[in-house]
């Protein structure tokens, strides 16, 4: 009998039950295609370093094992010249090599690491992303904290933790049970049943999925129908939705539960070419005519209506919006204003009475994996990525001084490197992205990361913590 | 000594020529001859700060003059926060008795431990650093009568002989506890959390778990060890009491101290903590730490220990115990400045850890967690980098270190016109912010010299 048959009653087989299979999300490594620079210059002195090796066979009395021992474990000057032509990509700035022979070598940073960045995105974060899109693993290192105090934006954030309230009692830290699925859909405040007991009115609808992040459309490109592919091979494996413009759904027919065609104004018409009903349709602003046909022409599918950034988000639901998609255009103030700005829609819907029956998605200065948790904590249900998926491609930002709109002037060239690469690489990126969340849901003691929305009492502002603490202090600004 | 590793003889003379390279590098770069290394330090610890702290562990004082010793540049925290000090014609005379001694418990019946200067050693494990370095902060624990904390990973015998200056730590993995190593010690540190990874436990990735660690810890080679979290033992302020009477029932002369990170109920923590049993309670911030961690957990889990002191001061106050138990603050501590300023925010005293390997060498570089571990043998146990660092040269380093910052703490007393430390925990009015960060070292920085 297969092992996970049941036998119930008296004697009867039922049908194999299907095994359990825990969510896990594929890694594989995935090597950047595209040289990137290294991180630090080695300057070697070389009549100094010749000066010194002369020296050291001296002092060795001829034990050349010892006068070639080198100070560098990482094999910087593992070429049989040595110091000579030094292998700068394996140089970490452990600085070992300049400590001991600082008349020698020096260590600079490289200027050319920082031509990584992109607008909104510093050249750490970049390098962060790669790591994580080359390993799929979670940046570890030594030595604690470098960076500044606190600052704007997600920087001016901390999450709680919990000293001893876990996710679970199972497993070394219950990380294999917590659980990252969320909803996108709507929820009525309330069931209503008739007299038989059978639900009238409307019920919950939803399509859950499997990590609280989004893919969003493929950027202006000459080859955005291979990263379009590329990012809807990677929806399904994740078991998430991709974002896909209409016209390019109907061009490529593109099709599957993890399409969610992104409709613009002007494509209404094109609706009724679709293959099969979509789930998920996210329309490009609100239009509650719009809204209502196409809630008319698919009445079981979820709409989502994709907002700017600081939208009415109480009118749009009194209006009958159930998701709403808020768009922060301008990279560079959202990364000041979002978690603010995340925070005001979500109380709003909480002092309207109608937060949980909504889903409230974000994209937009959704940077590095930390942002993922702070922008649920401040309120959202998930988050829709964009540039950091470009950037984990090894895309080469463009911009056209001479287009007139700042949309239009903007174009990403990826590198020919194939699908099976180019889908590894946003794999390997949300596995990294989904562990990190998944170390600060243990970290706070939550099982589950639907809890983990809007959870401001978990939230530690700089500028309310820093007032407490320090408020009372000379100088401290009122 | 006669914990160094026996090496052939080709290691062993290329690892003399490496130390007498290294010491010698080292001094040329504190020298300040040769400026600052370009690609060292960050915004927590720039350059300049590494450079101050090799310094004095060469010199025993301040640098007059030299690079910045007293603050990073994070823009926030202790950074942000000077001393408003006294015109000098009410400064305390040169040679006036400053008494920086902080005691250890405030429990009447307890062992009455009481350190001379308001700083011990952090935890840090048999395994994340070597054993060479746990000697050498022993050593230096004990020729100053003060206190080092084996961290979680066993406690090597050749800490026995300084037992009286040696904290047993217990964690959730309880690696290398015994009976014996809770009978040596006169304080026992229970570890709920650390600042570096706040609910997370610690780690030791599997490249740096050698037969050694291994072996002391009671686990395989080679496998990563990760420390659960928390306790599973622990779910209330009463289970937080039975660890402590365990602890008491085996040594009941030993004192307890509590290590725990920086939630928004921190304050909330400390009052359990007091009420459990606990001595000594040290917060650990979440900018500190000297392993292995994700990064995603140092900068956005828990508070900042200089935002999280006045709370737990203020609460304790307010519950009428501040005078109850002992704080600890640490995470993030890196100079006497930041002492004087955590004491001024709240704590009685700080635990060094990051300031210590600094002293010996470190560059901050963040590898210490990768392959063999820590270029300059601090942070490893492999037999031949660690055998870079002598303990009595360490010793003698970290000597230097705390002497000059026994050396500047006086001089901040005596110019706030404070005789004792302890006079001067909460007086947040004795503090100045500034914006943006304390820029350089506009003024004279230490006192009686």
């Amino acid at each position: 009998m297969c092992p996970s048959a049941r036998r119930i009653g008296r004697g009867e087989v039922t049908a194999p039950r299907p095994a359990f299979q825990r969510y896990a999300i594929p890694t594989d490594p995935a090597p950047d295609v595209v040289r990137v620079p290294p991180r630090f210059r080695v300057k070697v002195t070389k009549y100094r370093l010749a000066a010194l090796a002369i020296g050291e066979v001296i002092h060795a009395r001829g034990n050349m094992r010892v006068a070639l021992s080198r100070p560098c474990m990482y094999g910087v000057f593992g070429r049989p010249v040595g110091g000579m032509a030094p292998i700068e990509d394996l140089c970490v700035a452990c600085l070992r090599c300049t400590v001991e022979y600082p008349r020698v070598v020096r260590i600079v940073r490289n200027p050319a690491r920082e031509l990584l960045a992109v607008p909104g995105i510093s050249a750490d974060e970049v390098e962060t992303l790669l790591y994580e899109s080359r390993t799929g693993r979670v940046p570890v290192r030594g030595a604690g904290y470098r960076g500044p105090f606190g600052g704007s934006g997600w920087d001016g954030m901390w999450l709680d933790m919990s000293e001893i309230v876990r996710p679970t009692r199972d497993g070394i830290h219950g990380r294999e049970h917590i659980s990252t699925v969320v909803d996108i859909g709507e929820r009525p405040p309330f069931l209503a049943f008739d007299a038989a007991g059978a639900p009238v009115g409307p019920l919950p609808r939803g399509r859950a999925i499997s990590v609280p992040f989004l893919l969003g459309p493929a950027p202006a490109d000459e080859r955005a129908d291979e990263v379009q592919d590329v990012l809807l091979e990677a929806a399904r494996h994740l078991d998430t939705l991709a974002l896909v413009p209409l016209p390019t759904i109907l061009e490529r027919g593109l099709a599957g539960p993890h399409v969610a065609p992104l409709v613009g104004a002007g494509d209404l018409s094109l609706l009724d070419r679709l293959p099969a009903p979509p789930v998920v349709v996210e329309i490009d602003g609100w239009d509650p005519i719009h809204h209502a046909a196409i809630a008319a022409r698919f009445p079981d599918a979820i709409l989502s209506v994709r907002v700017p950034l600081g939208s009415d988000a109480v009118a749009l639901v009194r209006a009958g919006a159930r998701v709403i998609h808020l768009v922060a255009p301008d990279w560079a103030a959202a990364a000041v204003s979002l978690p603010d700005d995340i925070r005001r829609t979500h109380l709003a819907l909480v002092e309207a009475g109608v937060r949980d029956e909504v889903t409230l998605l974000g994209s937009g200065a959704v940077r590095v994996a930390e942002h993922v948790p702070k922008a649920i904590a401040c309120g959202l249900d998930a988050v829709v990525l964009d540039v950091p998926l470009w950037v984990a491609l090894q895309g080469r930002r463009r911009e056209d001084p001479g287009a007139a709109g700042a949309s239009a002037a903007v174009s990403w060239a990826f590198p020919r490197a194939g699908e099976e690469w180019a889908v590894r690489r946003v794999l390997n990126v949300a596995a990294s992205w989904r562990d990190q969340l998944i170390e600060i849901l243990g970290a706070m003691g939550l099982r589950e990361v639907r809890r983990l929305r809007g959870e401001l009492g978990r939230c530690m502002f700089q500028v309310d913590v820093e007032r407490e603490a320090l408020g009372g202090i000379d100088g401290y600004p009122a | 000594m006669a914990i160094q590793p026996e090496l052939d003889r080709v290691t062993r003379l290329s690892v003399e020529k490496h130390v007498e390279a290294l010491r010698s590098g080292v001094h040329a770069w504190a020298s300040g001859r040769l400026g600052e290394p370009s690609a060292m330090g960050d915004a927590r610890w720039p350059a300049g700060l590494i450079i101050a702290t090799w310094l004095q562990a060469e010199t025993g004082t301040p640098p007059a003059g030299g690079p910045e010793h007293r603050v990073g540049r994070s823009g926030g925290g202790f950074d942000a926060l000077d001393f408003a000090f006294l015109p000098p014609d009410r400064w305390l005379a040169p040679d006036a008795a400053f008494d920086l001694s902080i005691p250890l418990t405030h429990r009447p019946g307890a062992r009455q431990l009481r350190i001379p200067i308001p700083w011990y050693g952090a935890g840090m494990s048999y395994g994340s650093i070597s054993e060479q370095v746990m000697l050498a902060r022993a050593l230096v624990a004990e020729r100053w009568q003060t206190f080092t904390s084996t961290g979680e990973g066993g406690y090597p015998l050749s800490l026995q002989p300084h037992r009286e200056h040696v904290i047993t730590q217990v964690a959730t993995g309880m690696f290398g506890v015994r009976e014996e190593t809770i009978l040596w010690a006169p304080i026992v540190e229970i570890k709920y959390a650390q600042g570096a990874k706040p609910g997370l436990g610690g780690h030791l990735l599997g490249d740096k778990a050698t037969t050694s660690v291994a072996a002391m810890r009671g686990s395989v080679p080679w496998v990563s060890l990760f420390s659960p979290f928390p306790f599973h033992s622990v779910y209330s302020v009463e289970d937080h009491r039975k660890h402590i009477d365990w602890f008491r029932s085996i040594n009941p002369d030993l004192l307890v101290s509590v290590k725990v990170s920086t939630p928004t109920d921190v304050d909330m923590v400390a009052v359990g903590s007091y009420y459990a049993g606990a001595d000594v309670l040290q917060i650990d911030g979440a900018y500190g730490g000297t392993g292995a961690a994700p990064e995603i957990a140092k900068k956005n889990i828990a508070l900042p220990i200089e935002l999280a002191l006045p709370r737990v001061h203020r609460f304790l106050e307010s519950e009428g115990i501040r005078d109850e138990i002992v704080v600890m603050a640490s995470g993030g501590v890196r100079t006497a400045w930041d002492i004087a300023k955590a004491v001024a925010l709240g704590a009685d005293g700080c635990v060094l850890g990051t300031t210590e390997l600094v002293a010996l060498g470190c560059t901050r570089c963040s590898n210490c967690e990768r392959g063999r571990g820590c270029p300059f043998g601090l942070t490893t146990t492999d037999p031949e980098l660690s055998a870079l660092v002598d303990p009595q040269w360490g010793a003698e380093r970290l000597d230097r270190l705390y002497r000059s910052f026994d050396l500047q703490l006086r001089g901040i007393l005596r110019r706030l016109g404070l005789a004792k430390i302890r006079d001067l925990r909460g007086r947040t009015d004795l503090l100045r912010y500034v914006p943006g960060g304390v820029a350089g070292c506009s003024e004279p920085a230490h006192g009686p010299r």
